[in-house]
């Protein structure tokens, strides 16, 4: 009962912000984008037929290629609608849920009530997860039905990226509350939660460019093995489509890509090698020690917020 | 050894209770404070003297240095007991989000109330506070002092035996705050022990079974208010001629004189007597001897203008633990 209403009382104060209506809005628009989209054989039509593009790709409509479909349903709108824009809209949108929370003459009433302070941090940290958790629900309902509904594929293992939406959002969202904790202030939360996420895409690359193109960085051992053990510890945020992809049963983006040009090749085929060891990375691997961090976080951010004084 | 029966006897039952915040904002000093079950409790002193540092300690909100003692017989903080306080905060902000009824239910499912209870409860509380008609609306569209009647709403809505309001009368209309006295009273009828912060003298004095005067993080005085304020402050002696000629005598006694006028401090009847005798000695007629008693303001004045702050008056029950 306690948890429901903390979880109740989050998801009241999320759906009060602008944000919530906004985000909701972004979903209904890109379904209504991808319903204006059709696909015939040999060619792809907008606003039903208005314009139309020749392509190889859709020569038999009956034959049309399910991994393609997933491939441009989640690469293409999940990875950067949801897993980007909606994801720092996220971000914005919770960040404030601890700090007004915190705030001297509001967060009193329920630190005196008979629940452990941790569990209050736990109640209202997963009340976050659930505004996300109803975000990524709609979206991703919304286009799996469009997907099925216009373009005759019905992609089962898409519906998983909800769950893994969630997950990136819960990576973030650990730092939020840490830096909410310590600073009680939401553009704080908002600032350095983008600064980290940040910075995690940047070592997950910088291991990646050491692993497949700098190769010769790596005879300096110390450098290779602490980057290394830095993309272990950090969570895999980019892993996250990858997963997605693999679960909905996408196909690998260069199967559809234009022949490049001979001066690209190289990097062509540098960014297929490093796709094709993200897409072998075990799942269990990538999201277990992301939230190995995660948990660390949240024990410590728990364990300060249960020594405070209001 | 504190025996079971006597830490059940008391509502409140805080010994040497100690805060400092950071490292050096001693907030409160060894402060030992004992409210009977079934009274109302007032805590009263000056503004940083660390009355809502001693109630947070109280509700959990702010950890303190040390504390020994019970609340309703449990050590602070005890979950079951926590379960049957009632809190009011001072300078609250509530979730501006919620909507009155809303408000209450979600405190009080926080409380472990369960679901038809609460809403039996908000519904006679709202109605008790005169929000009826505003249950449904959001409380950003509340005034202050509807806000403050939510608030006490709120801190009632578990069916507390024990109360605990922090300035519970701030942003009231003066019919608001006789209508807090009433329903304080009511809640003592019924058995509740009421726990008060204050610094309004004059609502104390009507509604307090005992107060305590806190000032610079120490209990200075405490007691029943008839024991705090029965205790004289002077004698006002009134003669028919003028005593400037034993002037001297007087003043040797420690008594100060102004022409027919004899001042005598200090509640000493022993003293009185020989400075009467020493007066009709000289032939002198006395025409009135007054006590003049403390009030409350007086006493807190007192206590703030005390230097060395005394040690907190024992009171019954408390000598024999510490005997
Ligand atoms: N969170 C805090 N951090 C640091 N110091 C604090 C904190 N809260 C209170 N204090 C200090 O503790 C002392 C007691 O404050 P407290 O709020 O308990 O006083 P009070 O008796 O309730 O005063 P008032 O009548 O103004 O409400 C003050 O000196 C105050 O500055
Ligand atoms: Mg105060």
């Amino acid at each position: 009962m306690q948890y429901w209403a903390l979880l109740v009382d989050s998801f009241r104060e999320s759906r009060d912000r602008k944000i919530f209506w906004l985000m909701l809005v972004i979903s209904i628009m890109v379904a209504g984008a991808m319903l204006c989209v059709g696909f015939e054989p040999g060619k792809v039509t907008f606003l039903f037929g208005m314009w139309e593009h020749e392509t190889s790709y859709f020569t038999d409509v009956t034959g049309l290629k399910t991994d393609l479909i997933a491939g441009i349903v989640v690469d293409g709108i999940m990875d950067t609608v949801l897993g980007w824009i909606g994801v720092t809209l996220a971000i914005i949108a919770t960040a404030g849920l601890f700090p007004s929370w915190m705030e001297r003459g509001a967060i009193d009433v329920v630190v005196s009530k008979p629940i452990a302070r941790w569990e209050l941090f736990l109640g209202r940290y997963l009340g976050g997860l659930a505004f996300v958790l109803f975000q990524a629900t709609v979206f991703v309902l919304l286009t799996f039905l469009v997907a099925g509904v216009r373009w005759g594929t019905w992609l089962p293992g898409y519906l998983l990226a909800i769950p893994l939406v969630v997950l990136l959002f819960s990576y973030l969202y650990c730092v939020s509350v840490s830096v909410a904790v310590v600073f009680r202030s939401t553009v704080a939360a908002i600032l350095l939660t983008l600064v980290v996420w940040i910075s995690f895409t940047g070592v997950q690359t910088l291991d990646d460019l050491v692993t497949f193109k700098y190769t010769e960085w790596q005879e300096q051992r110390s450098v290779y093995r602490s980057v290394h053990l830095a993309r272990w510890i950090v969570p895999k945020t980019q892993d996250m489509t990858h997963i997605a992809k693999k679960w909905s049963g996408a196909a690998p983006v260069d199967e559809f890509l234009p022949e490049p040009a001979e001066e690209d090749r190289a990097n062509y085929e540098l960014a297929a090698r490093i796709e094709a060891a993200r897409m072998a990375l075990n799942p269990v691997y990538t999201i277990g020690s992301s939230l190995l961090f995660e948990v660390v976080l949240l024990i410590l951010a728990m364990w300060r917020f249960s020594r405070m004084d209001f | 050894m504190v025996g079971i029966t006597e830490m059940t006897n008391w509502g409140v039952d805080l010994i040497d209770v100690r805060k400092t915040y950071g490292r050096s904002i001693e907030a409160l000093r060894g402060v030992n404070i004992q409210v009977g079950r079934g009274e109302i409790f007032g805590l009263l002193g000056p503004n940083g003297a660390g009355k809502t540092t001693l109630v947070k300690i109280m509700m959990t909100v702010v950890k303190p240095t040390h504390a020994l003692g019970t609340i309703l017989g449990r050590p602070l903080g005890h979950r079951g007991k926590l379960r049957t306080t009632g809190y009011l905060p001072e300078d609250h902000c509530f979730p501006p989000y919620l909507t009155g009824f809303q408000l209450l239910d979600y405190y009080a499912a926080l409380a472990k109330v369960p679901r038809a209870r609460r809403k039996e409860n908000a519904k006679r509380l709202l109605d008790r506070m005169w929000l009826t008609q505003w249950a449904n609306v959001r409380i950003d569209k509340y005034s202050k002092g509807m806000l403050q009647r939510l608030g006490i709403a709120q801190a009632l809505m578990n069916d507390p035996e024990l109360v605990i309001l922090d300035e519970p009368t701030d942003g009231l209309d003066p019919v608001g705050r006789r209508d807090v006295r009433e329903l304080l009273l009511e809640l003592r009828n019924r058995g509740t022990t009421i726990f008060l912060n204050s610094h309004l003298l004059s609502e104390l004095e009507m509604v307090c079974d005992r107060v305590a005067i806190l000032v610079n993080g120490l209990v200075a005085r405490q007691g029943t208010l008839s024991e705090l304020t029965e205790h004289t402050l002077d004698y006002r002696i009134t003669l028919q001629s003028d005593a400037t000629a034993i002037k001297n005598k007087l003043e040797a006694m420690g008594a100060l004189v102004d022409g027919c006028a004899v001042k005598l401090t200090g509640d000493d009847t022993d003293k009185l007597n020989a400075v009467i005798d020493l007066v009709r000695g000289e032939g002198i007629l006395v025409q009135a001897v007054e006590p003049h008693h403390f009030t409350l303001e007086d006493i807190l004045v007192e206590a703030m203008g005390d230097q060395r702050i005394p040690p907190a008056r024992p009171v019954a029950g408390f000598e024999q633990r510490q005997g």
